[in-house]
Order: C-alpha cells, then sequence, then structure tokens
C-alpha cells in the first residue's frame, strides 16, 4: 500500500456516487472502482457503505435501479440518476465547492 | 408520499423478490472482487476471503441494506409483536396480573370519559346547536338569581334585539290528560310556535306547530317520542287523536323524534295560548308574572355569543329604564345569554371534572404499579438482555422491543376494561341524570373507543417507557456471570414509584374520606320534623275543578274522612308542598316579593322575598313541626276571619331580630294585610343539604292549592300506600295522584346524588388503594428475594427472624410514609377544587386526615408485613450457599 489514503467525509459518499452515476448508469462495484480510479486511489470508498448508501438514495428517489447485463456479460443491477437525482447533485455539488473553497482558503493561508 | 407508500407495498407483497435482488446484487460484488483478486496473483480462496472482507460480511451488510428501507420498520414491529406476544403467554402470571390491573384502570376511565363525552363533549342534537343561546334573567338577590321572564319581557328581547334569530320561550306546567275517564298528570312543555323551527327538530309523525296553531281556536298537541311509546303503545295513528285537557279539546298533530328534551323531559308539548296561566290577559300584562323559565334563541349567522350579550345588555337597559316601576334599580337586574350547550351541563360541571381527575388518578397507580412489575422482571432478564446485546442487539432495538411488549400488555388491559365499562354505565348515566338533562346520550360509541385505545396506548408507553429507560444494561458485569444485583439508581427509582403511587391513592382515599364525612354530616342534620312513618302524595285536581276555597275545603274533608278511615292512620294533613317531596327538591324554593309593615322598601329596592307554603289546620301536628311561639293553624281561620300567617324561626330572627314577629303585619302584594300568628321551628324541607331559607305559611283555606296529602300511620308499608291511594280515587277518581312515598325514602333519594358521588370516589379509591397495596408488596417480596443472602447471613449471625421481619417491614413503611405525607399535601391543595361538592366539611378537615392516615398506613403495614414473612422461611445455610 504506502499510498496516501484518506477516509470520505461524512455524506460526501452520496455526492461521489451521484457524480459517478451522471457519467452512465453503472452497478455497485463498477461505483467503487471508478472511484477509486478517478482519486487516484486516494479515495478507497468503503464497500460495505457503498450498498446501504444506494439503498437510501433509492429509497430517497433519487437513484432508479434496473437489472441489465454487464460487460463481462452476467446480469447486474444497474442504477442511475433520476430527475430529482440531478437536482440533488447540483446542489450538493455547490455545497461542496462552497466548502471546499473556504476550507481551502484557511488551509492556504496558513 | 406517493413514493412511501410504494416502498411500504413493496415491502409488504414483493419481500422475496427484493430478498433475492439483494442477494444477487451483492453476490455480482464479491465475484467481480474475487476475480479482480485472483488477476492480482491471490489463490481463488484467499481471493473470496479477501473480497468478503472488504465488504464487511454478506449477512450484516444485507442487514445494513435492509435498515436503509422503510419497510423495515414495519417488519420489526412485525417480529417485536410475535415475539412479545410469546413471552407474554410464557408468564401468565405476570401478564394477567398486569393486564388486570391496567383494565380496572382503563376501563374506569373508559367508563367516566364516555360520561364526559356525552355530556360535555358531544354535539347537541339539533342543528347547528353551536348557535343555540339560553336567556337568562337573574337578580343580584341571593335567594333566586334566575328569575324567568314574563310575556312582555320576551316580547322585548324578541322585538329590540339586532343579533338573535327567532327567540322562542318554554315553560314547563303539569296538567292533567283525561282518556278514558281516567286522569292523568302529563308533564306539558309550553312553548312559542316556532320553537322546534328554532331549534331545527322535525317530527317523526306528523307535525310540529304552524304559526297557524296560535288561533285561539283549536287546541293542538305534539307529543314526545317516550311518551308516545310509553303510554300510547307507540300508535302509529295517534295523529289525530283528540284528548280533553283544561276543558278543552286537543288534537295530537304530531309526534317528536327520540331527541333529548332540554330543558325538561316533557310529555306532550303545546302552544303559549293553551296555557291557562299564560294565557290569561291579567297574567300577561303583568311584567312581574315571570312563569317563562326558558328562553331560546338562535344566533344570526356570524354573530358571537360576546356581541349577542353586548346586544341584550342594550335591550335590557331599555326595558329597565322605560319601566322603573317594575324594575327597581337596586334588584341589579340583566339578561344574559348563554351557550345552550354549556346552560344544560352547568351542574354536572365540578362533579364530573372531580370524577375524570380521580379516574385519572388510579389510572397512574396502576402504571405506576405495572412499572415496577416491568422493573423487577427486567431485572431477571439482565442475563439474557446482556448475552443479546453482546450478540450485537442494538440498544435501541432492544428498548424497542420492551415497549411494544408494554403497549401489547395495555392493549390486552384496555380491551378488558372496555369489557367491563358497560357495566357500570347504567349506574353513571342514573347519577348523571341527577345534574344534566344530557345524560340519556351518554353511551360508548366511537369517540369513546377512540380514547380507550388512545389512553391504552398511551398508558403501555408510559408504563414501559420507565424500565426502559433505566440503566439495566450492565452487560459486561452480568455476562462475566456476578448475581444481578440491584443497582442504586434503580432501587430509587423503584421506591419513589412506590412513593408517588401511595401518594396518590392515599389523595384518592383523603378524597373519599371528606365525602363520605360530608355525607354523614348532611345525613345528620336535623330535618326539623319526624319523617318517620310519614307518607306523602301530590294531588292534582287540574285547572277546571276546584278552584274556590269552598270546594277544596269540602275535598280536603271527602279525602281526609276516607283515608282516616284506613286501619293504621294516625293524623291527615295537606299542603301545597310535601316536604323532600321531589317536585320541591328539583324546583327549590320560591321566591314570592312581599312587603313588611314599618319596613318600607326605599327607592329603587328590590323587596324582599320568601318562599311560600300552604298548609291546613292539622299539618305542623302531623309532621310534628315544633310550635316555637304564638299559635298554630286552626280551622278558624278561613276565608270569612282576618288573613294570618306563621314564619319560621330563620325568617323571624331574619326579619324582625330584635322584635316578637307575633302580631306583625306583612303583604303579598295589593293591600291584603296578613297577620304573623305563630312562629315554627326551621325545616329543611328542600333537601337535608339545603339551609333553611325565610318560610311563610298561609292556612289553606286563606290561601288555597294544599291539595296535596301527608299521612301520619303506625308503621309505613307499601300496602299502606296503596290503600290510600285507593282512598283518594274514592273521594274523586277524577284527581290525579303521582309522588307517593314515604318521606323517609323521599329523603334518601333527595341525598342520592351526593351518596353515589360517595360511592364512585370510594370505589375509585379503594381500587387505589387495593393497586398500590399489590405494588407495595410485590416490591417489598422483591427486596426480600435479592436480599435473600444477606439476611441469610444476619440470621446466621444471631439475628432473631422477628427482628428481620421488623426491619422488612420498618423499610416499606417509611416509603409509605413518604407517600403518604406528600398524599397528605396534595389533599390538600387539591380538596380545595372541589370543595362545592362538601358539605359542612372544611378540605383540610384534621379528623378526616388522621383517620385515613391510620387506615392506610395499616394497610400499607399488612401488605409490607405478608412479603416480609418469607423471611422465616430463609434457611441460613442454603442462603449461604446459593453464592
Amino acid at each position: 500500500m504506502g499510498k496516501p489514503k484518506s477516509d470520505l467525509l461524512q455524506g460526501t459518499l452520496d455526492l461521489l456516487i451521484l457524480k459517478t452515476l451522471d457519467l452512465e448508469p453503472m452497478h455497485g462495484w463498477g461505483i467503487s472502482q471508478r472511484i477509486q480510479q478517478v482519486s487516484d486511489s486516494v479515495l478507497q470508498v468503503n464497500q460495505g457503505s457503498l450498498y446501504p448508501a444506494l439503498h437510501r438514495l433509492e429509497e430517497q428517489g433519487w437513484i432508479t435501479a434496473s437489472w441489465q447485463t454487464s460487460e463481462n456479460n452476467r446480469q447486474a443491477k444497474y442504477y442511475e440518476l433520476t430527475r430529482r437525482g440531478r437536482k440533488q447533485l447540483a446542489e450538493e455539488k455547490d455545497n461542496w465547492l462552497r466548502l471546499s473553497a473556504a476550507v481551502g482558503r484557511i488551509v492556504g493561508e496558513v | 408520499m406517493a413514493r412511501l407508500w410504494n416502498s411500504i407495498l413493496r415491502f409488504l407483497f414483493r419481500r422475496p423478490q427484493v430478498e433475492r435482488e439483494l442477494d444477487a446484487e451483492l453476490q455480482y460484488h464479491v465475484d467481480r472482487q474475487t476475480e479482480l483478486n485472483v488477476e492480482r496473483g491471490m489463490a481463488p480462496a484467499e481471493a473470496r476471503r479477501n473480497a468478503l472482507i472488504a465488504v464487511g460480511g454478506i449477512e450484516p451488510l444485507k442487514d445494513e441494506c435492509r435498515e436503509a428501507r422503510v419497510g423495515r420498520a414495519i417488519e420489526t414491529l412485525g417480529q417485536d409483536l410475535r415475539y412479545g406476544v410469546r413471552v407474554l403467554r410464557k408468564n401468565p402470571g405476570y401478564s394477567s396480573a398486569i393486564i388486570l390491573t391496567l383494565a380496572l384502570g382503563i376501563g374506569a376511565n373508559t367508563a367516566i370519559f364516555s360520561l364526559i363525552y356525552g355530556v360535555f363533549l358531544r354535539p347537541l342534537p339539533y342543528r347547528d346547536g353551536g348557535q343555540l343561546v339560553v336567556l337568562h334573567q337573574n337578580t343580584k338577590q341571593a335567594r333566586q338569581s334566575d328569575i324567568g321572564f314574563s310575556p312582555l319581557e320576551v316580547a322585548d328581547c324578541a322585538e329590540h334585539n339586532h343579533t338573535l334569530n327567532g327567540v322562542v320561550e318554554h315553560h314547563a306546567m303539569t296538567f292533567l290528560l283525561l282518556a278514558n275517564n281516567n286522569a292523568e298528570r302529563v308533564a306539558t312543555s309550553v312553548v312559542s310556535v316556532n320553537f322546534f323551527d328554532v331549534l331545527g327538530v322535525k317530527p317523526l309523525l306528523g307535525r310540529t306547530f304552524l304559526p297557524s296553531d296560535d288561533n285561539r281556536t283549536s287546541a293542538v298537541l305534539v307529543l314526545s317520542y317516550r311518551y308516545w311509546q310509553s303510554h300510547q303503545g307507540g300508535d302509529p295513528n295517534i295523529v289525530g287523536r283528540v284528548f280533553q285537557m283544561n276543558n278543552m279539546a286537543h288534537t295530537v298533530i304530531g309526534v317528536l323524534p327520540p331527541i333529548p328534551q332540554y330543558p325538561v323531559e316533557s310529555d306532550v308539548y303545546m302552544p303559549t295560548w293553551q296555557c291557562p296561566f299564560r294565557s290569561n290577559p291579567h297574567n300577561i300584562a303583568n311584567r312581574n308574572f315571570r312563569l317563562i323559565s326558558h328562553v331560546f334563541a338562535r344566533l344570526k349567522p356570524g354573530v358571537t355569543g360576546q356581541q349577542a350579550q353586548n346586544d341584550l345588555s342594550v335591550v335590557a337597559s331599555q326595558i329597565y329604564s322605560a319601566h322603573p316601576e317594575t324594575y327597581p334599580a337596586g334588584a341589579g337586574l340583566q339578561i344574559v345569554a348563554d351557550p345552550l350547550q354549556s346552560d344544560l351541563t352547568h351542574d354536572a360541571r365540578t362533579a364530573f371534572l372531580v370524577l375524570l381527575a380521580v379516574a385519572g388518578f388510579v389510572l397512574l397507580v396502576a402504571c405506576a404499579n405495572v412499572a415496577n412489575m416491568m422493573l423487577a422482571r427486567l431485572l431477571k432478564l439482565e442475563r439474557e438482555l446482556a448475552v443479546r446485546i453482546a450478540l450485537g442487539a442494538g440498544r435501541l432495538r432492544i428498548m424497542r422491543q420492551l415497549l411494544t411488549e408494554s403497549v401489547l400488555l395495555s392493549v390486552a388491559g384496555g380491551a378488558l376494561g372496555l369489557a367491563v365499562a358497560p357495566l357500570s354505565l347504567k349506574m353513571l348515566v342514573g347519577f348523571a341524570s341527577r345534574f344534566t338533562p344530557r345524560a340519556n346520550e351518554v353511551r360508548i360509541d366511537g369517540p369513546v373507543l377512540l380514547f380507550t385505545l388512545a389512553i391504552s396506548i398511551a398508558a403501555g408507553l408510559l408504563f414501559g417507557l420507565l424500565p426502559a429507560l433505566t440503566p439495566w444494561l450492565n452487560a459486561g458485569h452480568s455476562l462475566h456471570g456476578a448475581r444481578a444485583t440491584a443497582t442504586r439508581g434503580r432501587q430509587l427509582l423503584r421506591a419513589s414509584l412506590v412513593v408517588a403511587q401511595v401518594a396518590v391513592s392515599f389523595l384518592l382515599l383523603i378524597g373519599a374520606g371528606l365525602m363520605i364525612r360530608s355525607f354523614h354530616k348532611m345525613g345528620a342534620e336535623n330535618p326539623g320534623f319526624d319523617p318517620s312513618h310519614l307518607l306523602a302524595m301530590r294531588i292534582s285536581t287540574g285547572f277546571s275543578r276546584y278552584q274556590d276555597s269552598i270546594s277544596q275545603r269540602t275535598l280536603r274533608h271527602n279525602i281526609a274522612s276516607k283515608v282516616s278511615a284506613i286501619a293504621g292512620v294516625r293524623s291527615v294533613a295537606f299542603t301545597s308542598n310535601p316536604p323532600f317531596a321531589p317536585a320541591g327538591i328539583i324546583a327549590g324554593p320560591g321566591s314570592q316579593s312581599f312587603e313588611i309593615e314599618g319596613q318600607p322598601a326605599s327607592r329603587g329596592a328590590a323587596l324582599p322575598t320568601v318562599d311560600l307554603t300552604v298548609v291546613d289546620e292539622n299539618y305542623f301536628q302531623a309532621v310534628r313541626q315544633p310550635l316555637v311561639e304564638g299559635r298554630y293553624f286552626t280551622g278558624r281561620d278561613a276565608d270569612d276571619t282576618p288573613a294570618v300567617a306563621i314564619v319560621n324561626r330563620t325568617m323571624a330572627r331574619h326579619r324582625w331580630p330584635n322584635e316578637d314577629p307575633v302580631g306583625k303585619r306583612v303583604n303579598l302584594g295589593g293591600q291584603n294585610w296578613i297577620t304573623i300568628e305563630g312562629v315554627v321551628g326551621d325545616t329543611r324541607e328542600y333537601g337535608l343539604q339545603h339551609p333553611t331559607l325565610d318560610e311563610l305559611y298561609l292556612p289553606a283555606d286563606q290561601a288555597g292549592g294544599a291539595t296535596s296529602l301527608v299521612v301520619r300511620a303506625d308503621a309505613t308499608a307499601d300496602a299502606l300506600l296503596q290503600s290510600v291511594r285507593a282512598a283518594v280515587h274514592e273521594a274523586d277518581p277524577l284527581l290525579a295522584i303521582d309522588q307517593v312515598n314515604t318521606l323517609e325514602r323521599f329523603e334518601f333519594d333527595s341525598l342520592t346524588p351526593s351518596r353515589l358521588m360517595t360511592i364512585l370516589l370510594g370505589i375509585f379509591a379503594g381500587l387505589g388503594v387495593l393497586i398500590s397495596a399489590s405494588g407495595i408488596a410485590a416490591v417489598m417480596a422483591l427486596a426480600v428475594t435479592q436480599r435473600t443472602h444477606e439476611l441469610g447471613v444476619r440470621l446466621a449471625l444471631g439475628a432473631r427472624h422477628g427482628a428481620i421481619v421488623g426491619m422488612v417491614v420498618r423499610q416499606g413503611l417509611v416509603l409509605a410514609l413518604c407517600g403518604t405525607a406528600v398524599g397528605a399535601l396534595a389533599a390538600a391543595v387539591l380538596a380545595r377544587l372541589a370543595s362545592t361538592l362538601l358539605y359542612a366539611t372544611s378540605p383540610t378537615d384534621l379528623p378526616t386526615y388522621a383517620a385515613v392516615a391510620v387506615v392506610f398506613l395499616a394497610v400499607a403495614a399488612l401488605a409490607c408485613y405478608l412479603p416480609a414473612r418469607q423471611v422465616t422461611a430463609i434457611d441460613p445455610l442454603s442462603a449461604l450457599r446459593q453464592e
């Protein structure tokens, strides 16, 4: 390992999932892989918390699920954003940018 | 919302599919991760193991995913319910003790709430009952504040107000209805022709009154449902039948539906012109002829009660200033408009609210008891709970399950209580009817059932929450096999529960004690005459016969000679109002204004008033009302001799404080001065609890109306009542007789409301004491069981059994004493609120408090002693070996 690793901030997982699904519909395992790759393995999504989060988001109506054939020719549960989910993503993205900009200013000044 | 429903529906109907999909989804993830791990060079078995570790195990993960779903809550509830039922069925003694305790508490509350709901909360059975108001004309005078209205006053109110629709009048009369040569007394409501229209009552048969019925030629009647059923056999062809009343043919035009009748239950209704008194031109012209007892009106749309009141105050001041001779400023007259709803239930308020509070207290005591029982059980469950927590059960989950269990118990208790409540309803309705005409609307129906369900669940949460919140989760400790010892905090909680329930039940017992004492004092009042072996009946001649003093004298003579001939009759007398008779007790004393010679009322002041009773020359001797001064009436006080009167002692002291009233003169209007010839002792003829007021007695031959019969006999038996009644009818078969009874029974009846209230409070207090005594016993028993080891050591060291029993009892009694002290303080505060229910008893009556405390502590001592006796069964050796 030896790589720098960071625990996910509370609530950030929802944003990462929504953002990942914004690109294309994806199954759970794919989401975890994608987040890891895109973040250069800085963000290790705890696979144990990914699935409850997916179910919670589905319950809230931000994503929907359907069974499709996956890249290795098996049936997998694919999630995609709903209209409400897109709205939610935009909102959370704004929040995140504001927050990280503020934190960046403080940290940068020191 | 729709989404929530979808989730719930999916949970309910597609659970297997949801579960399968969850399995497949997670399986897919693990497979892919395993493949990836193999690609990275792991052995297949290890690759799979790592993939599983990465998700933290399939089963816990599945559980977390399920938690994220809404349907989860329902599933948990279902599990908890099934588990709860199983646990409760496994402990039948524990469960049935709790259910029984709660059934008593909830049953009592259901019964009382049905009373409160039926009387205070149920909408009036009229169209828009909330808009109906009752007008009263009140004076500041203490004797009778509500003086009623004269016809001219009603007309003025109807004409000059701007806020009311349809001002209608009502007064109750008793007339004789002749059918099949039989005279029958009918309670008659005399009403305006638009009375039923204003109230919004539609007839069951025929029609109600029309403006054309005010024609002064053809008399009509509307029958009440009850009278139609009971006296006319529910005859469907009753409309059109003709009865003789007051020397006129009356045609039945309609029958009312079975609605409660306000302000009184009547047999028949007639328009105002048919009442011989109301239609007499002299009376109509007389502003002081206030025959009309109730005036109803409907608020115009959008008008508030306060606006109507302001409007009426203006109308009243116009009336009063236009006729200053009739309305002296000093009388403090005013016209008020009360909502019909509150007017009908006004008398019941205090008594019913006290009952509601008391029933609530009983339920609180029951809840405290049940909480204590649950705490004790929790103690036994400690190990099981610790194991479950160690195996990963959430504390919240366990708490929820305990609460489910307690709500299950309380709902079962509520169901049982609901089954018991109807048994007490008949008695409660009888009780309520003494206070309010709405009593007949009391029944157990939808709103009452809802209330029962609500208090059942509330009670379950209340007594379930206490144990669930206590620090029972000393998990590690319990698991290590250490003997479950009660923590200090929990002991304190149980002790406070006992103190609280002792305090509340002591408070209830004080309440009952005060009522008993006050009832006893009431019963011990001297009526002022000798009611034993006296019987009385009301005789009505009707308004067409026996109108002059000579014919009345003949009638009295005829009746007296027939009745005297009956074996066992000692003396026969006549009066206008037999003492303790229901009619007098309901109506209360009258208020005839009069003038005292030499004491003219100052300008603008109201005349003094007095209650009038007309009696014949045998009356005082027959009832044994003692002569204080002067003389009794004699047969020579006739219509051709000077007018005379007798006053009671109260009036003598009140009106002539430093003088001899004998020889003084009064007049009752006009110039007919009446000389007072005697003073008799005071009586409590309007009920033992009502203090004596000024009373003026007039001789039968000079005043008229003394047609009710009082008979003193050697013994009073029902057979004698029958033969006296027969003798009266022998004298004249067309006389109506009612309110026949012995005076002792009338006296008993007059105390019935207080007696019932006392009994009800007694029952509730008894329940409270029983429940909290069992609570004390249970807590002491548990304490002894828990301390078996310690007590065994003490015994082994040589303590005597008796000393240890004493120690345990003492500890229990300390709790009881604390509770008693708190309860006594609470009682001293709360009893004041209900002091109107008490008679000649202070809310802090010391003897009552002392007596109740002695009784209560004796019960508490017994409740401590019984479980403490277990100590004698402790074998020191085996107790020591237990460890």
